[in-house]
């Protein structure tokens, strides 16, 4: 027997070696193309997610900004009609206490309300926008399907 | 025999320190680029070392499973390649997935699923490499695997050391034991 032919094929050949490596060399390994899974790209999704936060926040702010509140501003405080400066008392011309503690009552509870409802609508678009973001990462963590896992067992 | 065995498949074996003091394998190349996201770096090492795998599966499963578990094995190694320690030890690790993964095939294959359909080849060449392959399957791991990636794969004793990681003289010795074992048996069958 020849063990340098066995060993690294030098040498003299061993006729019943070579007969094996051709029967046997048809079960050799053919050549085929590694499917490797597609790398996810989580850019569009993290993109579309910053610009609805972005959007519900910008309108939620500008809501806010529109609302009858707004003429509370320092501005408004500053003009010489604004209620919540009480006018100097003079004795012809004093308003009713009674009339404005009603006034002053009213307008608390509509800025409390107001306020309110900003905050409700601050609430929903953050939890919209949580929501989005929750659904992206369930979406990229999803895990890859093994293939002919069915063959295995 | 089976202690012997395990000690002749030692991955851990001192071939790894033999390759690791010549030029640095192209294998360590690969492996970083690989890891820095280089897909084409995983493509070449899956070009090197796919006979190898199919090799160590066809001397464990039916060949019919071989393809699909070849393929299976190397993505799991494009997951867990940062898993990896020493890049150069990419070959013996490979094939420890291998064997490893051909463990469980048979855990989970029922006995009944076996290599029947192989028998049946194509044409009578085909037939009688089948015959063959089960004389080899009946032998002890050690041998089968390197006779087949001898004599199926084609790689050279050199090559089958420095892929799997074993010390040249275990290759040599399961090639020259395994060799004479299945030339008895093949005496006892019909010859070739």
């Amino acid at each position: 027997m020849n063990d340098d032919y066995l060993w690294d094929k030098s040498g003299e050949p061993d006729p019943q070696i070579q007969q094996l490596e051709e029967i046997l060399g048809t079960l050799r390994y053919q050549s085929k193309p590694l499917n490797l899974p597609r790398r996810r790209n989580y850019f569009p999704l993290l993109a579309i997610a910053a610009t609805v936060v972005m959007a519900l926040l910008t309108g939620g702010l500008w809501l806010q900004l529109q609302s009858p509140d707004a003429s509370i501003s320092p501005v408004a405080i500053s003009q010489p009609t604004n209620p919540r400066i009480n006018p100097p008392l003079s004795v012809a011309n004093k308003p009713p206490a009674k009339r404005n503690v009603i006034v002053r009552n009213n307008r608390d509870r509509r800025e409390r309300e107001e306020a309110l409802a900003a905050k409700q609508q601050l609430i929903l678009a953050l939890r919209v926008a949580s929501e989005k973001l929750n659904t992206a990462y369930r979406r990229t963590q999803t895990p890859t399907q093994i293939k002919n896992q069915h063959k295995a067992g | 025999m089976a202690t012997a065995n395990m000690l002749l498949m030692n991955p851990l074996a001192p071939a790894a320190a033999e390759l690791t003091t010549e030029a640095p394998p192209v294998e360590v190349g690969l492996v970083k680029a690989a890891l820095e996201g280089d897909r084409d770096g995983f493509g070449r090492l899956y070009g090197l070392y796919a006979p190898l795998v199919h090799g160590i599966l066809l001397a464990r499963v039916p060949r019919a499973e071989v393809d699909d578990l070849v393929q299976d094995i190397f993505l799991h190694a494009f997951k867990k390649l940062h898993t990896l320690r020493d890049s150069a030890a990419f070959g013996p690790w490979i094939a420890m997935i291998a064997r490893n993964r051909a463990i469980d095939f048979h855990r989970r294959t029922r006995a009944t699923v076996e290599i029947t359909d192989e028998l049946r080849g194509s044409d009578k060449q085909q037939s009688k490499a089948a015959e063959i392959m089960e004389l080899i399957r009946s032998l002890p791991d050690a041998y089968r695997e390197t006779l087949v990636l001898r004599l199926v794969e084609g790689m050279t004793g050199p090559e089958i050391a420095e892929r799997t990681g074993l010390t040249a003289a275990s290759v040599r010795v399961n090639l020259h034991r395994g060799m004479k074992l299945l030339r008895e048996k093949l005496g006892t069958t019909e010859g070739l």
